[in-house]
């Protein structure tokens, strides 16, 4: 079985950066940059609700959760289809597809933000908050400037392996033709059609070594 | 907001309907097919860990990261369009061949590429992630377990088979069920390799009425039902605890639901 | 001694890396003996009874199991010497996941390969031994302490062994339990059973062993029948020993 990448050296711009040059970012340029803006909207998103629900436990707490297992419980497709129909009825006009993917995806990992850092406040021993109300800080003032800072430091493996599993997600956009490195490679594959093994062997090369590598970065311990 | 009505009976009644159902019996299908598959690799990765030497390790250490870092759905449309494509022709006739016996209840023919290739592709995907839960509830179980069992004179098998796996299945039962939940949800994908599943269907049917907003409430209303359904089923015929208590309390189903996805694994 | 030692000890020195545990110990335990062997924490008695059955490795020397060297022993054969000796920990490790009876006759029938209805009437036959009859289907979170112990005890002996080690089996109890554990493991040298028993319980050392012997840094100190090491104690080492151990007020420096 004979391999013939040239199909990948004759289309490597258009795999990496789609249609950049037209002002349409696209391939892996695209699939990164969903990730990232995606992982920042989730990661405020989660952590203010976790906040929330730390802070003001009770009803709050209930309806969080209940809002974070309605998402989880459906497939991520079904979270993008539904904000391809909702954002143009509220919004009105056109809104790029590749936006209503980042916010499906922001949407639909802040409740596992929300969670994970939930879960790291509570992790840290009840003497840590108890300390602090002692000398006269306020609920909010503890939550801010003694719990946050040593969960976040905890959680820093979490929120990679949470921006891992974001870059795989991007490629749900697939399913509604937007131009991120799966959706393109699949174009490439409609174009030549016999070379599909060269293609899907080397995109699953390009994930492998960008989620590969953001997990092993994060697995050897940083130097501040 | 113009004015919204409603037409229901647009998406459960005639047509629609036939879909709805046809969808969510093929999502059923290629879920419990995905799931048995994903368990035997499981054992078998788990296996291969534990056996001595260095090559099992080695061998199931590549497995697990290869899978784990690559998009399920390029990994579907890997085994759908390119190593599909290297199964024995013969084979591949056999399957694309009418076969009265390989058709399931509402007319879902299972010997068919895209049901294979997602089953596959599903159940390969998901054993990572359920030999990892099991391996992190072999790591629970103490260790004075296996010096017993050695002082007594059990083998390193015996000892797995009865001492350590019983009780790592008891800790690990409630992650083990999200992945599986995980599974279910993830076969909403294989619409991108055209499974008519539950998905694909109520994309058909918003091309066919427009009803988009129906279609989609429904389909979301089966997913979380079936995600429910799944989980206290598998909670409850699952291992528990010798004295009859749970490991965690299950508050709610749905909490299964979330911890499935906390987990890191991906495209829910 | 004329007969054949039950246990032998020959020149056995055992190290974790640079950390030595064990030098040149030279022991013989009698058949029938009841053997306490006590020490300061840290002194490596516990080490010394777990190289009888091998959950550590020798570093150099022999032990020798009824005349047997057994450092050579693999597989099927080291499988079939365990079943010989009963092991008894301080954590009792019971198999969480089976019932009282089925713990006591789990390798009876894996290993020894007896048939499901023998094993089981052997595990009865034990836990009445030991006074727990009626907890049989019971499993070890639903039995204290004492009857964990006690149930350990009879699944050591479930395979008729000639030797049982035990490794600090009261330490891990409340007070009130210590004692049920200690009528049990007073029974068991009537019918012949070696034992040999690490402990901090000095009256089951003066009450029920035959012979003493006192561990510290990793050597045999002093040796002696009870009366002897309990009544007049050779070396000064020994004699702070069981003054700390005996009246801790007392022994704790000023």
């Amino acid at each position: 079985m004979g391999f013939d990448f040239s199909v990948i050296r004759d289309n490597l711009p258009y795999l990496l950066w789609g249609r950049t040059a037209y002002g349409e970012p696209g391939g892996l340029l695209l699939t990164v940059i969903m990730a990232i803006c995606a992982g920042v909207l989730a990661l405020a998103v989660g952590i203010a609700l976790a906040l929330a629900a730390w802070r003001y436990g009770g009803w709050t707490r209930r309806l969080l959760f209940a809002w974070a297992d309605f998402i989880r419980g459906i497939p991520l497709l079904f979270v993008i289809f539904w904000l391809y129909f909702l954002i143009p009825a509220l919004f009105g006009g056109h809104v790029p597809g590749a936006v209503t993917v980042i916010v499906a995806l922001a949407w639909f990992s802040s409740a596992a933000i929300m969670y994970s850092t939930l879960a790291g406040l509570e992790s840290l021993s009840a003497g840590q908050s108890e300390a602090g109300i002692a000398s006269g800080l306020s609920q909010s003032q503890v939550l801010w400037l003694i719990l946050l800072p040593q969960a976040i430091s905890n959680l820093v493996p979490s929120y990679v392996g949470l921006l891992v599993s974001l870059i795989k997600d991007t490629s749900l956009a697939f399913i509604v033709n937007v131009p991120e490195l799966t959706t393109v490679a699949e174009q490439v594959n409609n174009r030549s059609q016999i070379y599909p093994m060269e293609i899907f062997l080397f995109i699953g090369l390009l994930y492998f070594i960008l989620c590969g590598g953001l997990s092993w970065a994060a697995r050897t311990p940083a130097r501040f | 907001m113009r004015g919204i009505t409603f037409d229901w009976a647009g998406v459960v009644t005639g047509q629609p309907a036939q879909w709805l159902l046809s969808g969510f019996l093929t999502t059923v299908y290629v879920t419990v097919a995905g799931c048995v598959l994903a368990s035997a690799v499981a054992l078998v990765v788990v296996a291969l860990r534990l056996a001595p030497g260095r090559v099992g390790r080695y061998a199931a250490g590549t497995f697990v990261e290869i899978f784990l870092n690559t998009p399920i759905l390029v990994q579907m449309l890997f085994w759908y369009f390119a190593a599909y494509g290297l199964l024995p022709r013969t084979w591949r006739l056999f399957i694309n061949a009418d076969h009265p016996w390989a058709v399931l209840p509402v007319n879902v023919i299972v010997l068919a590429p895209e049901f294979l290739c997602a089953a596959w592709g599903l159940g390969l995907f998901t054993a990572v992630f359920l030999a990892q839960e099991l391996r992190t509830g072999l790591n629970a179980v103490p260790k004075g377990q296996t010096e017993a069992a050695m002082a007594q004179g059990l083998s390193s098998w015996q000892t797995l088979r009865f001492v350590l796996l019983p009780q790592a299945l008891v800790n690990a039962w409630q992650p083990l069920v999200g992945q599986y939940l995980n599974l279910m949800k993830l076969s909403s994908l294989a619409t991108g390799i055209g499974l008519a599943e539950l998905t694909s269907q109520v994309r058909k049917i918003e091309s066919y009425n427009a009803h988009s907003l129906e279609a989609f409430a429904v389909g979301t209303a089966i997913y979380l039902a079936l995600g429910v359904a799944m989980g206290r089923l598998l909670l409850l015929v699952g291992p528990k605890r010798p004295d009859r208590k749970r490991s965690a309390p299950p508050e709610r189903a749905g909490a299964l639901v979330v911890a499935s996805s906390a987990r890191g694994s991906d495209g829910i | 001694m004329g007969t054949t030692p039950a246990i032998e000890f020959r020149k056995i020195c055992k190290s974790y890396g640079q950390l030595r545990v064990l030098r040149d110990i030279d022991l013989k335990v009698a058949p029938g003996q009841v053997m306490a062997v006590c020490g300061p924490s840290g002194s490596g008695k516990s080490t010394l009874l777990r190289l009888v059955n091998r959950l550590e490795s020798i570093s150099t020397g022999e032990i020798l199991i009824d005349g047997v060297p057994t450092a050579g022993f693999r597989g099927r054969k080291l499988q079939q010497l365990r079943t010989e000796i009963g092991f008894v920990f301080q954590q009792f490790n019971l198999y969480a996941n089976l019932n009282a009876a089925d713990n006591v006759s789990l390798a009876l029938r894996n290993v020894r390969g007896v048939s499901r209805e023998k094993s089981r009437a052997r595990a009865l036959e034990l836990l009445e031994r030991v006074g727990l009859a009626d907890k049989a289907t019971c499993f070890p979170s639903q039995l204290s302490g004492g009857q964990q112990q006690r149930v350990a005890i009879a699944r050591a002996l479930a395979t008729d062994p000639k030797v049982v080690l035990f490794d600090e089996p009261t330490s891990a109890l409340d007070p009130e339990m210590i004692g049920e554990v200690l009528r049990v493991m007073q029974e068991l040298p009537k019918s012949g059973i070696t034992m040999m028993v690490v402990t901090h319980e000095m009256s089951f050392a003066r009450d029920i062993a035959d012979w003493v012997i006192f561990i510290d840094g990793g050597a045999i100190v002093e040796q002696a029948a009870p009366a002897d090491f309990f009544g007049a104690p050779v070396h000064e080492r020994t004699r702070h020993f069981l003054q700390q151990i005996l009246s801790p007020l007392a022994a704790a420096p000023k």
